[in-house]
Parts: C-alpha cells; structure tokens; sequence
C-alpha cells in the first residue's frame, strides 16, 4: 500500500493569470482511494487548482502524474477523470438517462448497455429507476445533484473531482448528501478530490484535507490533526468561532494582553480557544470577569458573547448551564490550559 | 360561486372584444376579397371568387411571392447566422468594449425605416450597385439582424456555458460539444431568430419600397395597388400571401417538433 504510486502527484504545479498567481508551487501525492478535500476562502484559488486538476485549463508550470503517467498536456476530454461542477452543468435540453449515458455515448458504447448501466448508476446514487426517462429539468435540488454525480460516474473515472457541488443546497439536504457522498466514496473505492469553503464539510467527509490561502497549501492532515492541531490562527479561524488571545511580554511576566491575565507556560504567541472551552462555572485555571453582551439559546448548547478587558470572546455552555445570567450581566468565566491550542502565525 | 361564475362570463367577454378587434379587419379583408366591385364596400351585391381566379391566372401573383420569399429566406439565413455570433459577443463572452457594442447594436431598431431605407439606397448609389432583391435583403439585415441578435442573446443569457466544460470532461470532443451540447441548447434561440426574421422580412414595406429596385416583394405591391389601382384581385393576392406565410410558418413548426425535445434518440 505504502508503495503503489499515488493515485494524482502534483509536482510545482503553478497557474498564473497576468500578474496574480492563483496556485502557485503546490506538491503534493494524492493517495489511491483517498477522500482528500481541499479548504479554502473564495479566491484562494481552490478553484483554479481543481481545474489544472481536471485539465479544464493548463497549468503555467509543473507536473501532474496520474498513477506514475505524466498527464500535464492532456486535455480534460482525454483524462480519465470527471468533474461534478458547482453548478452541476446539468445537460438541461436532456433526460436524465442521457445525461447519465453522455460519457458512454461519446465512448460510442452501445445504446442498451448504457441504459443498463445508467440504471444501475441511479440505483447507486439512490434514485428511482423511473427517473430515466424524465428531463433533468423536472428534478429538484437534490435529485440534480444526484444526477449530476452519476453522470459524472458514467465516464467510470479513475478520480472524480467536486467544485463546491453542495454550496447552494439548504442546510438539511446538504447534511444528508454529505453523508451520502462518503457511503459513496467507500463503496465505490475511487479517488475523491473534494473543493469546499466550508472546513465543517470537509470534516465529515474527508481522510485529508488541505487549508488553502492565496494559492498555496497552509497545512495538510487528517480532519482530527487540523481540529486539534491547527498550524496557525488562519487554519484554526477556519473552523468556525474560536477565540484567540495574544499573549505578551509585560514587566518580565508573560500575559494574555486582552484579558491581562497571567499566562504562564504560554507554548505559543497565540492561544486558540474554542467557545466550548470557556466555562461560566469559574472552575477552570484561568478566570476572568465579562461583561455578557449577547446571549443565544442553540438547542444543545447557550452561547455567550462577551466583552472582557479589550476582548471579545464567545463562549458555549452545555443548556442548564449560565440560566440565570442575563444579558447586562457580569460574571466569571474560565478555562484550562489543556484547552488552548497554541500558534505562533 | 355565483361571484366566480361572473367572472368567467366578463373574462368571455374580455376576450372576445380583443378577438373581435383582432380579427374584425382580417375578416374585412377576406370579405373584400369576395367582391367584384372596384371600391371596398358592404354588403355585396354579388358574391364572387373571381378574384381568386384571377390571381391564380395572373402570373404576377408567383412573381409576388418568389420575391418575397428569396428575400426573406436569405434574411433568415443570413440574419441567424450573423445573430449567433453577434450573440455570442453580446452575451456570452466578457470583452473591452462590449456594453458599447450592446447599445450600438440596438441603434438601427430605433431609426425610422423609411429613413433608413433612403439612406441605404443613397449609399448603395453611391457605391454603383443597382437595387434589386438582393440590396433588399441587405437592408432588411441592417434592421433584422439586431433583433435577432437579442432574441438569440435571451437563450444565450441563461444557458450554463459549464455545461461545455461538462461534455468536454466527459470525453466529447470541440464539435462533439458543439453538436451535443450547444446547437441543442441555443436550438430554441435560433428558431425564434429564424421566425422572427422571416416575418419582419415578408411583411416589412418601408425598406422595400426604396431598395428592392425592379424586384416587387409582395407587400410593397399590395400598397401601390391599394393606393393607385385598387381591385378585388389586392384583397386577394393579401389573402393568399397570408396563407402561405402562415404555412411556412407551420412548416417550421413542424420541423422543430421533429428535431427537438422530447426525441430521446
């Protein structure tokens, strides 16, 4: 295992447009198999790179090998590899069975055994077989992207490449095709390269996942690493609301500046605080008094926006805990050491 | 219940006033048509198809037509080709210059025809071409060729040019996505182009009258004959002209159903 060539090896792969350089020197192998997701903001060129991936657009300098053959200069109608869009591209003037049949058609495959394999792409992808016959433009959201997956299944890709194919599906639906996406990935063993904004997303579905910023790779690891682990500020912010605190040098003492509260031990410049690591129980190490400014019942959970010293902090307590505190108030509030994850970027 | 039963009555009503509006000179027009007098007037005294007979007899009545038609037929060709790309530039690809382009493009709608139709025919004087059909059709281009400009633009503002990466990723090759994926999806576009065009052209009078030279379309000798020698055979020969547009018209209906959506092939 540790010695079959990757699946996709990028090497100083580079896409200049003018003067900016949206991807600019990325290596990396791409495992056989992998569920790999690549994070990033709008404009961190996530995109740009999936499409050098997928041969949509030709790379300004580097290479890229598929399974040890150099696959740079051959165009996207050539690769073995197929691309759910973001806006899916659904073929609209076609059924769903043609749509699904697109690849197999151009392959020149024979009419019914791509019918009979479009079925059995839609039994896959969970989809009634009396779909076949109707226009993809009957088909809601959800069965679009659907649609849009087994078509790109039809071609039977050796990788299949996702652009942000959930962005403008609603909440519950999106939970729903995440998880649909994953059974998917392992049971059809294939090579996932996922693109999202969304590091939550990438969570739930990934084996790896690469932080993107400004064309280049900030840390790669396991969804746990980069929970646990993040590198600096920017991949630790991308989890969601943390809190972060700067610690300094004051009088010989090393504090936390916003709080000026001392920070012995401190491993880092800053210290990372998920809003579930602040408690409103002034048990913890490290106390401090805030002023509650907003308070937000979430089901599960009461999140506190506070103001302490020259911070502004979240916190989230488990629900009964905090009741009797009100917007107005001021109250103690803490944490652990254990639960700060320190960076120094 | 009473109240919606109303108003379905005063929606019949409605309608038919419109339709009445509609259809009451096209009616006129046929009934003229059946007349042997040499003035438009109600009742008849005798009910007659001598009209009919007559242009049937006269060959004039082909002439009319074939004019019209080569006129408008090339229109159409000439007016959906130069509009898919006119579309494109106008639509589909983002360039220096381009809203500039889009209001140019409009100018020629906006100028009054009779104007304009002088205008070419001074020019193509100048030029030393003689007007016959073929400068007719030129000048009906000027103002067709952007109507049909925008009509395809609408079809091309809301197709997902994605849908080209798409096919292309899934193994088609450039003229298998043009085949596969574009003509299919702009298809509906470019048949409206075609309609449109084909009507504005047989039916338009003001750039004709200045430069289809010895070449008489039918409209424009339908006005010339309603304003200087007025017979049953004009009413006719209108009715007749009518009929064939509307068959052609049909003709091209036909062909769409045939070559469009729901054909799972």
């Amino acid at each position: 295992m540790a010695h079959s060539p990757a699946a996709l090896s990028l090497t100083g792969l580079t896409k200049r447009f003018g003067k900016t350089t949206a991807v600019n020197d990325i290596s990396i192998d791409i495992r056989e198999g992998e569920f790999f997701t690549i994070v990033g903001p709008s404009g961190s060129g996530k995109s740009s790179l999936v499409r050098l991936l997928a041969g949509l657009d030709a790379p300004s300098a580097g290479r890229l090998t598929l399974r040890g053959q150099d696959i740079t200069e051959t165009p996207a109608n050539r690769r073995p590899t197929a691309m759910v869009f973001q806006s899916l591209a659904l073929f609209d003037h076609r059924t769903v069975g043609q749509n699904i049949e697109f690849a197999m058609k151009m392959k020149g495959v024979a009419p019914e055994a791509r019918r009979a394999r479009a079925l059995e792409l839609l039994r896959l992808v969970r989809l009634p077989e009396d779909y076949y016959p109707r226009p993809v433009t009957q088909c809601s959201g959800g069965e679009r992207q659907r649609v849009a997956l087994a078509r790109a299944l039809g071609s039977d890709p050796e990788i299949l490449f996702f652009d942000e194919p959930l962005s403008a599906i609603d909440y519950r639906l999106r939970k729903t095709l995440e998880v649909e996406l994953k059974e998917l990935h392992q049971r059809t063993g294939k090579t996932f390269i996922y693109i999202t904004h969304s590091l939550e997303e990438a969570m739930v579905m990934s084996d790896r996942i690469a932080i993107m910023r400004a064309g280049q790779f900030e840390q790669i690891g396991t969804p746990e690493e980069i929970y646990r682990r993040p590198m600096n500020r920017f991949v630790a912010s991308f989890m969601g609301e943390v809190n972060i605190l700067t610690v300094q040098q004051q009088g010989g003492a090393t504090v936390f500046a916003d709080l000026e509260l001392p920070a012995p031990d401190a491993k880092g410049t800053f210290a990372v605080l998920r809003p579930e690591a602040l408690s409103c129980d002034a048990e913890g190490t490290f106390c401090f008094d805030a002023h509650i400014v907003q308070k937000l019942m979430l089901g599960s959970r009461t999140q506190f926006h506070l103001r302490a010293g020259t911070a502004t902090l979240i916190a989230e307590v488990a629900a009964g805990h905090g009741t009797t505190l009100r917007i107005g108030d001021t109250a103690r509030f803490s944490f652990d050491p254990t639960d700060i994850v320190w960076v120094n970027s | 219940m009473k109240a919606q039963g109303n108003t379905v009555w005063l929606k019949a009503v409605w309608i038919g006033t419109i339709l009445t509006a509609l259809y009451l000179p096209i009616v006129s027009v046929v009934l003229a048509s059946l007349a042997n007098t040499r003035y438009m007037r109600f009742p008849h005294k005798t009910w007659t198809l001598d009209a009919y007979r007559a242009a049937a007899a006269d060959y004039t009545t082909v002439t009319l037509h074939v004019i019209s038609l080569q006129i408008a037929v090339s229109v159409v060709v000439l007016s959906v080709l130069l509009g898919t790309i006119g579309a494109m530039a106008y639509a589909r690809y983002d360039w220096r210059g381009r809203s500039l382009f889009q209001k140019i493009l409009i100018l020629p709608i906006f100028f009054p025809q009779p104007v304009l139709g002088l205008a070419l025919l001074l020019s193509m004087s100048a030029l030393g071409i003689a007007p016959s059909w073929k400068t007719a059709v030129v000048a009906h281009a000027v103002w067709i060729v952007p109507i049909v400009t925008l009509v395809i633009s609408i079809r091309m503002f809301g197709y997902d040019v994605a849908q080209e990466e798409a096919a292309f990723d899934l193994g088609a090759s450039r003229w298998q996505v043009a085949r596969e994926v574009t003509l299919p999806a702009l298809w509906p576009g470019l048949f409206s182009g075609a309609l449109f065009a084909f009507l504005l052209s047989w039916s338009n009078l003001p750039l004709s009258v200045y430069t289809s030279g010895a070449d008489t379309p039918l409209p424009l000798w339908l006005f010339s004959r309603t304003a200087t020698n007025y017979s049953p055979l004009v009413p006719a020969i209108a009715v007749i002209g009518t009929f064939v547009s509307g068959l052609i018209v049909l003709a091209l209906l036909g062909i769409r159903r045939a070559l469009f959506w729901p054909s799972a092939k």
